[in-house]
């Protein structure tokens, strides 16, 4: 018979010896793997009075065969021609010539794994007849032995089948009903949400598959305790390779496709857009309508109809984004690279607006609000900025401050970003060099100008934007200075 | 004094410092001489580079060219003998099994170091509201979480990579033993650098980066730019290595598809950071020239694009989490059939796909952009591109799951945190379609979501089979076994701990919650999940307490394992642990296919002819 060093224990050494087995001979070249026989041995059934030997060289292991008659020899031999050492032919003619019950077994280390017993045994007829009957192991036939019979299989298929339907099931419904976006308030939500669902329902599909087969596995194809071996010996199955390989490429080539689509429906421009301009910067947003002249630092649409947004920055990249409008575009610095998005609001109420691109410092508070009204509303909001264009320097002063200043100068006195400008006109500051100065218009021009000329002791230089000359007409700031000039 | 100083580690850091310096000086020095004014930046940044440099002179890296230079004889790699014990570690060795081992306790240092940052700053986030933090340290913070993170995993893959290759394919080292090292002991200065930037002032971008926001603001980005430059080159370096012992220096008749299939995954991370890697050291270099210089590379009013730096970043960085996986992928491929007792299913099919992944990898960077601003038609075709990994990707997992389907699953902790890794991975995997479909992107991009995506795929695809190889190969590594109980205990605390971890990332982010944002609006009602997601972030550091309590007390006291422990056809697990100094006593021989679990009385090698057990003093 022969096997696996797994084998050894359980098909060459019974769990209790038979009356006759006491005398073992451990014949091997090599004293450790003597050694190490010698305690396997003794751990089996030393207590059971087993007697060991060893012997290391051809001659000892002859002699105690002759004289000591061992009723089990284990044998390590080695080919290389040493004087002494143990061989192989040798050993099996005395086993062979012998008349006594005996086993030899033959162990070798070079070719290791291979265990080779021969079992010399007399029999009467009938014993003879019984071992007829001993089970066949032919190395052919090992595989269809260890795969259980093809309806068990089957079985097993069937259940994970169930499994995935119900977990699929149960996935969906969790994940449809975990509120995965806020309401859809834009006709552009639309072809978004669809493609979320049509994801949603794969998803909890494959997972519910995967995790199906996975956990069946894990319960039902454990090695039980104290079974050794291995499992059935399945390298592969072609057909089904190509079977996952080319129905996901289908999968991911139709959602892509659709994916597309989705795109293209987002993207959709309409007639008679309203035209406004985003300007985002560090860490506000400022809202233009070119059509009407007119300014803000709140987002005002009307229902229904498609605003088409350009966007700009005057710093580093911000990206523009309403989650229940569900579009976003980053705004970039640079007269040519001018963004767009097209938004069509489907829902009257309130929103906001909050930077979605890293800008450093006050990124996480860099939101505006977004008023959805009817057209009516918008008109009349329109026709009130409008007039308000009108009005006297200081009234205008006060939009211009509010869209561009008040975030970080406060009216009330209390201290932001930069100084307040409660009661600073006309007041005696000291500068960060230890000297006064008046505030009178000059310097405010200067201060707005050029922020880090005289800057107020103990705020820090190098945060007020210093590119005002660019961004406001001269109009505008003088506009603020008169503004500045009213808060007592 | 002197005995620290014969330290290598040791002797580079103090070499390190002053170097750094001097560099300062000698820089300063210099526009004086010119007339120019004091400028610190280009002073720290000329200080760090000759810094940098003097740590590798001062460890002794260069002392072998030196040598050559003047026409000294030098040992070969093969004939230097390491101090003995701890010691070998803190300096230079060309044991491919020391490096490997210097590999992991740089990866593990620094997923420690990492993980504190993101304990902070989740701290700061479990309640709206600014508790501690400032805009600049929580910024900076989860900047350097990032980028600490990317390094470890990065060196991960080279600890995996380099300790196992040559024990899998019965070489006896390394194709170049010396690049080894340096490879290895580039990543200690750039560590150093990239933890500089907070005392530089720190930087606000986060990992990515961007400009025009990194080409202005505080200095600290400096260092981290240097910092991930140097990293760079370990990765380049390393994967050039590992392509030429698998190509070159495998056992004879272990032919490509005979060899295990880890080897065929650290092939295909190699190709990936053999090429790519100098992209994001470029991108990031253009944009120390135009804070240094002046060179409007990014800048729209004189000429620039902002838009070229992400192009050039991500070119590197998408094909990088691809090298973060890819070596788990292959952890996870190699240890299925061993604890499942069956033939890897499909070994050609997988080894394949892992050719295919790094391929296809290169072809999707822009799926990053999809609302940067670039020309809007190039949207399609990255998506098209982007969804096409999964296919191959789809095959693995399938495998896998085909692997284990019938076997005989045995559950020591090695196979918890592959099978654990496996469910993890399919979860992040999931949601990469959402992302990958340009219109969904819209709503997604920028937001949590994108977060809990990827800590799902990278904790599946290398932070759970990372730990799954630590126990794996701690046995041929030390001859001991690590502590099964701890070790249960670590992957049943971490395992469901991630998962609601990524789970409520997923859910804030669904709901509102977007990225890099150091406070959110309570009227989001996401505050409770906010807490959730901190608290599960504790007991994963938690869980790894656990593990590096084992790993210390395993080292000492461990069960001791100096045989095939788990049972694996492997070469490796052939010859006795710990696997002596040139690994096997006599070449291979390769008698049969590596995964033929359940084929009585197949092998795969025989350890040549002559002796079995090797002796001592090998």
């Amino acid at each position: 018979m022969s096997g696996s060093p797994d084998d050894l224990e359980k098909m060459s050494i019974p769990a209790t010896p038979p009356q006759s087995l006491r005398k073992v001979l451990i014949a091997s070249a090599n004293p450790l793997f003597a050694r190490g026989l010698q305690k396997m041995v003794a751990e089996h059934w030393g207590r059971r009075g087993a007697e060991i030997r060893l012997a290391d060289s051809m001659e000892q292991a002859i002699e105690a065969l002759n004289t000591w008659k061992p009723d089990l020899v284990i044998v390590d031999y080695d080919d290389v021609g040493r004087p002494g050492a143990i061989q192989r032919e040798t050993f099996l003619s005395h086993f062979i010539a012998g008349e006594r019950p005996m086993q030899v077994m033959l162990v070798s280390l070079r070719a290791s794994g291979e265990v080779v017993v021969y079992d010399r045994r007399t029999l009467t007829p009938d014993q003879a007849e019984d071992w007829f009957d001993l089970p066949w192991t032919v190395q052919s036939e090992i595989s269809e032995q260890t795969q259980p019979p093809r309806r068990n299989r089957m079985r097993h298929f069937v259940i994970v089948g169930l499994l995935t339907a119900v977990l699929t099931a149960l996935v969906y419904f969790l994940l449809t009903t975990a509120r995965l976006y806020p309401v859809a308030a834009s006709v552009q939500a639309g072809p978004i949400d669809a493609m979320i669902n049509l994801q949603v329902g794969l998803i909890s599909f494959l997972f519910a598959l995967i995790v199906s087969f996975i956990s069946y596995s894990v319960i039902f194809f454990r090695q039980k305790p104290g079974e050794k071996g291995d499992g059935p010996f399945v390298t592969g199955s072609t057909r089904l390779e190509v079977l996952w390989t080319l129905f996901p490429l289908v999968l991911v080539i139709y959602l892509s496709f659709a994916g597309a689509q989705a795109l293209a429906e987002v993207r959709q421009p309409e007639a008679q857009v309203l035209q406004v301009k985003v300007t985002a910067f560090q860490w506000s947003w400022l809202f233009e309508y070119p059509e009407y002249g007119i300014q803000s630092n709140t987002l005002y649409m009307p229902v229904d109809r498609q605003a088409h947004i350009t966007l700009t920055s005057r710093d580093v990249i911000h990206s523009f984004w309403v989650p229940e409008f569900r579009v976003k575009q980053d705004a970039l610095p640079g007269a040519n690279l001018v963004k767009e998005v097209r938004i069509t609001p489907t829902i009257i109420g309130d929103y906001k607006v909050r930077c979605a691109e890293m800008c450093g410092g006050a990124h996480a508070y860099m939101e505006s609000p977004v008023k959805v009204v009817s057209q009516a509303d918008f008109d009349a909001w329109v026709q009130a900025e409008m007039n308000a264009a009108n009005a006297s320097p200081e009234q205008r002063g006060e939009r211009w401050a509010t869209t561009n200043c008040t975030s970080c100068h406060a009216l009330d006195g209390s201290r932001l970003v930069g100084p307040s400008w409660k009661g600073v006109y006309g007041s005696q500051i000291t500068l960060a060099d230890g000297s006064t100065v008046t505030v009178d218009d000059a310097y405010l021009l200067e201060s707005i100008l050029d922020p880090n000329a005289k800057i107020h002791q103990g705020f820090p230089p190098n945060v007020m934007p210093a590119n005002y000359d660019a961004t406001l007409t001269e109009q505008q700031i003088n506009d603020i200075i008169a503004f500045i000039k009213t808060i007592k | 004094m002197t005995k620290l100083y014969r330290i290598g580690l040791v002797r580079g850091l103090i070499w390190q410092a002053v170097g750094t310096a001097v560099g300062f000086g000698l820089f300063t020095a210099l526009r004086a001489v010119l007339g120019l004014a004091f400028k610190a930046e280009p002073a720290w940044v000329f200080g760090m580079m000759f810094g940098a440099i003097a740590f590798l002179v001062g460890l002794g890296a260069f002392t072998d060219w030196f040598r050559w230079a003047k026409g000294e004889a030098t040992p070969e790699p093969e004939e230097v003998q390491d101090p003995p014990g701890a010691l070998r570690f803190f300096g230079i060795s060309f044991d491919h099994k020391v490096i490997g081992i210097q590999y992991v306790a740089n990866s593990l240092l620094l997923l420690v170091v990492g993980g504190l940052f993101a304990l902070i700053f989740r701290v700061e986030l479990a309640r709206a509201g600014m508790q501690f933090l400032s805009f600049l340290w929580f910024n900076t913070f989860i900047g350097l979480h990032g980028i600490v993170l990317i390094g470890s995993m990065l060196l991960g893959g080279a600890a995996i990579g380099n300790y196992t290759v040559p024990l899998l394919i019965g070489a006896r080292d390394m194709a170049f033993p010396r690049l080894n090292a340096f490879a290895f002991w580039l990543s200690v200065p750039a560590v150093v650098l990239i933890l500089l930037s907070m005392p530089l002032g720190g930087f606000e971008t986060g990992w990515t980066g961007y400009p025009p926001l990194s080409a202005r603001g505080p200095m600290g980005i400096q260092a981290f730019f240097a910092g991930v430059w140097i990293l760079g080159w370990s990765s380049v370096l390393g994967g050039l290595n590992l392509i030429a012992t698998i190509l070159r220096m495998r056992a004879p008749g272990m032919k490509m598809f005979r060899m295990p299939i880890l080897a065929w995954a650290v092939l295909a991370t190699s190709i990936i950071t053999l090429t790519a890697t100098q992209l994001i050291g470029m991108s990031f270099q253009l944009v120390m020239f135009e804070r240094l210089l002046g060179m409007p590379f990014f800048e729209p009013a004189r000429g620039g694009n902002p838009i070229l730096f992400q192009h050039l970043f991500w070119f590197y960085s998408h094909p990088a989490v691809y090298v973060f996986v890819l070596p788990g992928f292959g952890v996870i491929s190699e240890l299925l059939p061993v604890f499942a007792r069956k033939p890897l299913f499909g070994y050609k099919w997988i080894a394949l796909s892992s050719l295919g992944i790094a391929i296809v990898g290169f072809l999707v960077w822009a799926h990053h952009m999809f609302t940067a601003g670039m020309e809007e038609y190039l949207r399609v075709p990255f998506m098209y591109s982007t969804l096409l990994v999964a296919v191959p990707t789809g095959v693995k997992v399938f495998s896998w799951t085909a692997t284990l389907w019938a076997g005989r699953l045995r559950f020591a902790t090695p196979m918890l945190f592959v099978t654990g890794a496996l469910v993890i991975f399919l979860t992040g995997g999931l949601t990469g379609p959402p992302l990958g479909v340009v219109a969904s992107d819209l709503q997604l991009h920028d937001t949590y979501f994108v977060v809990g995506h990827f800590h799902s795929t990278m904790f599946g695809g290398y932070v759970f089979p990372f730990f799954a190889a630590l126990y794996y190969w701690f046995p041929k590594a030390t001859g001991r076994k690590m502590n099964e109980g701890l070790g249960k205990l670590h992957f049943w605390l971490m395992f469901p701990s991630f998962l609601v971890m990524s789970l409520g990332q997923m859910w804030v982010g669904l709901h509102g919650m977007r990225r890099r944002i150091a406070d959110y609006d309570p009227a989001l009602g996401i505050e409770t999940a906010q807490l959730v997601v901190t608290i599960a972030g504790f007991l994963i550091a938690l869980s790894i307490l656990v593990y590096l309590y084992n790993l210390v007390t395993s080292l000492r006291r461990g069960e001791v394992a100096v045989g095939n422990v788990w049972g694996s056809r492997s070469p490796e697990w052939q010859i006795p642990s710990p696997a002596p100094a040139h690994n096997y006593p006599a070449p291979l021989q390769v008698v049969g296919e590596p995964y033929d679990y359940g084929l009585e009385g197949s092998r795969y090698v025989e350890i040549g002819s002559g002796k079995a057990v090797p002796q001592a003093g090998d």
